[in-house]
């Protein structure tokens, strides 16, 4: 997760209009839904792993790690659809005889089971490359512009910052513990985790208190008004991504069509 | 003289919910535009006197007065006082809000509710005095130490306010650091702010203070010019300080009659230049 957030600082595409890149992976993802077709969420899947490797300059070994996360919920996931207990043997492509139980797949069964692999991975990769270019707080901004509530975009933003505090504490207190053999039996690691989760608790509220005795030395009124980056908006990148969304539209209705004719 | 006082303290006393009286009767007058040190061990008061001047904590008795008259302890009072005091605390991670730079520096001129142009030139300004100009797009959980202390400056700086405090704004920095720090202070005070730092280091109030108060167990032991504060024996044993070094030579050179200047030097230079007076050739003229 935290080589996320680096990645999306030093992306090529960092710096872009992230309401672009919201509006491009959002719709993106949305088509990759509604169409449920393999060809186009494996075309999906490619262009999106193009956009964040080639144009956000993202090492390709990197990408394919992170592609290989939700690989395991995928399959466990797809293998209670492609398989199924069924009294009538006959259906079933491939079977096996169990106890007086027939457990197989059957061809539709696979194929359900194959267009939901590949619809999940292409929605997975619109929401990577959104994640691997654009920063937490560009996004904070966009939700902002998107009118969600001002309280919500707030709140992300402080447990955004609190994170790597409370990550950088508990590694703090981790390495302290370890050098006082904190970890060499299984019992000791229970205690030390104990105290590492206690603290860190104390230690937060503590924070809290600070953080605000902070903010209201600087004029804190309730409400967190921060100045938004500015961003170049060219209409001709927005009309470009409007006619990708439209063109894979048509191409779905397209291959939808010549398939239902097919069948 | 009256009139050049900005911030005064009289009798003021401040107990913490857990019953520590951590300030007990404090009186306080810091003339405008002075660099004012604030010398005290750990644990002497130091930064709960800051939390007062800055109008976080309410003294339960005494009272807080900003150009001669007293802080009202209402919204708008405390936001007219915080308008005019800045405070950079000690711990950068306890002030820095914002995981990106320019959000966190633009958020005191915001709440100024000044026009957004005027914000963005405020904040550029500040992340230029501070010497930060590049770290603007980045994030703050990437930067180091320094350069977190630093970004904290320029959050009070956008601010514009009349008096800064810094708590303990160089314990941690390394050398380099501290120079570039105490060389935003410099230029600070060449535009008239009054600045006040707490320290618990003699050199640095003995280098950078026009004055100097001396905490111990929430009550101000001793005040007054750095070389009045240093001279004072009977003060420094009682708050357990250390003399600082300069002096400490300088008194030893004296006493065995090698040298008769009037004061000692408060800087470096100014010592090397006495030094460089007793060079044998110039003996002659150094008796």
């Amino acid at each position: 997760m935290i080589y996320i957030d680096k990645y999306a600082y030093i992306s090529k595409l960092s710096g872009e209009d992230p309401a672009l890149k919201f509006l491009f992976s959002s719709t993106t993802l949305g088509v990759c839904l509604w169409a449920d077709s393999i060809p186009i969420s494996l075309f999906i899947v490619a262009c999106m792993a193009w956009a964040s490797v080639r144009k956000g300059g993202l090492p390709f070994r990197f990408y394919c790690k992170l592609m290989l996360i939700p690989m395991s919920f995928l399959i466990m996931g797809v293998l209670t659809i492609a398989v199924q207990v069924s009294a009538r043997p006959e259906e079933f492509l491939l079977s096996y005889r169990l106890l007086g139980i027939t457990v197989g797949a059957t061809g539709i069964g696979l194929q359900t089971a194959a267009g939901l692999f590949f619809k999940a991975l292409g929605a997975v990769s619109c929401l990577y490359f959104l994640s691997l270019t654009t920063p937490m707080i560009e996004m904070l901004s966009v939700l902002r512009k998107l009118k969600v509530p001002r309280l919500m975009v707030e709140l992300m933003g402080l447990v955004y910052r609190f994170i790597f505090l409370l990550m950088d504490m508990a590694d703090g207190m981790y390495t302290a513990q370890a050098s006082r053999l904190g970890y060499t039996t299984l019992s000791a690691s229970y205690r030390s985790l104990a105290g590492i989760a206690s603290s860190l608790f104390i230690r937060a509220y503590k924070r809290t208190q600070d953080l605000y005795a902070a903010l209201e030395s600087r004029g804190y009124d309730g409400e967190i008004h921060v100045l938004e980056r500015r961003h170049d908006v060219s209409p001709w990148k927005y009309a470009v991504v409007i006619a990708w969304v439209c063109a894979l539209i048509t191409a779905a209705m397209v291959l939808d069509h010549s398939m239902g004719g097919a069948r | 003289m009256s009139e050049n006082i900005i911030l005064e303290t009289r009798d003021l006393h401040y107990t913490y919910p857990d019953g520590t009286h951590a300030l007990k009767g404090i009186n306080m007058a810091i003339r405008k535009g002075r660099k004012i040190a604030v010398l005290g061990s750990n644990g002497s008061g130091k930064s709960t006197l800051f939390l007062t001047f800055n109008g976080i904590l309410k003294p339960q008795k005494g009272g807080l007065l900003f150009k001669g008259s007293p802080v009202r302890y209402n919204r708008a009072g405390l936001s007219e006082l915080r308008k005019r005091i800045g405070i950079v605390f000690q711990d950068p991670d306890a002030q820095l809000f914002s995981a990106s730079v320019h959000q966190e520096v633009s958020f005191g001129a915001m709440n100024l509710k000044l026009p957004e142009d005027v914000v963005r030139r405020r904040v550029d300004d500040a992340l230029r005095s501070t010497g930060i100009p590049h770290l603007k797009s980045k994030a703050t959980h990437f930067l180091s130490y320094g350069e977190k202390k630093r970004v904290c400056i320029a959050d009070i700086l956008v601010m514009e306010p009349e008096v800064i405090m810094f708590d303990e704004p160089t314990s941690c920095l390394d050398a380099q650091h501290t120079l570039q720090i105490m060389d935003v202070f410099n230029r600070l005070h060449k535009g008239g702010t009054t600045l006040i730092m707490s320290t618990h280091d003699v050199e640095v109030a003995w280098n950078w203070a026009d004055e100097v108060f001396i905490m111990k167990e929430g009550v101000v032991a001793g005040a007054g010019s750095p070389h009045e504060v240093f001279s004072d024996e009977k003060l420094l044993q009682d708050t357990c300080l250390e003399k600082p070094l300069v002096m400490k030579v300088i008194e030893q050179l004296k006493a065995c009659g090698i040298i008769h200047t009037p004061g000692p030097p408060r800087t470096e230079k100014e010592f090397f230049e006495i030094m460089q007076s007793l060079r044998p050739n110039k003996k002659a003229g150094a008796f």
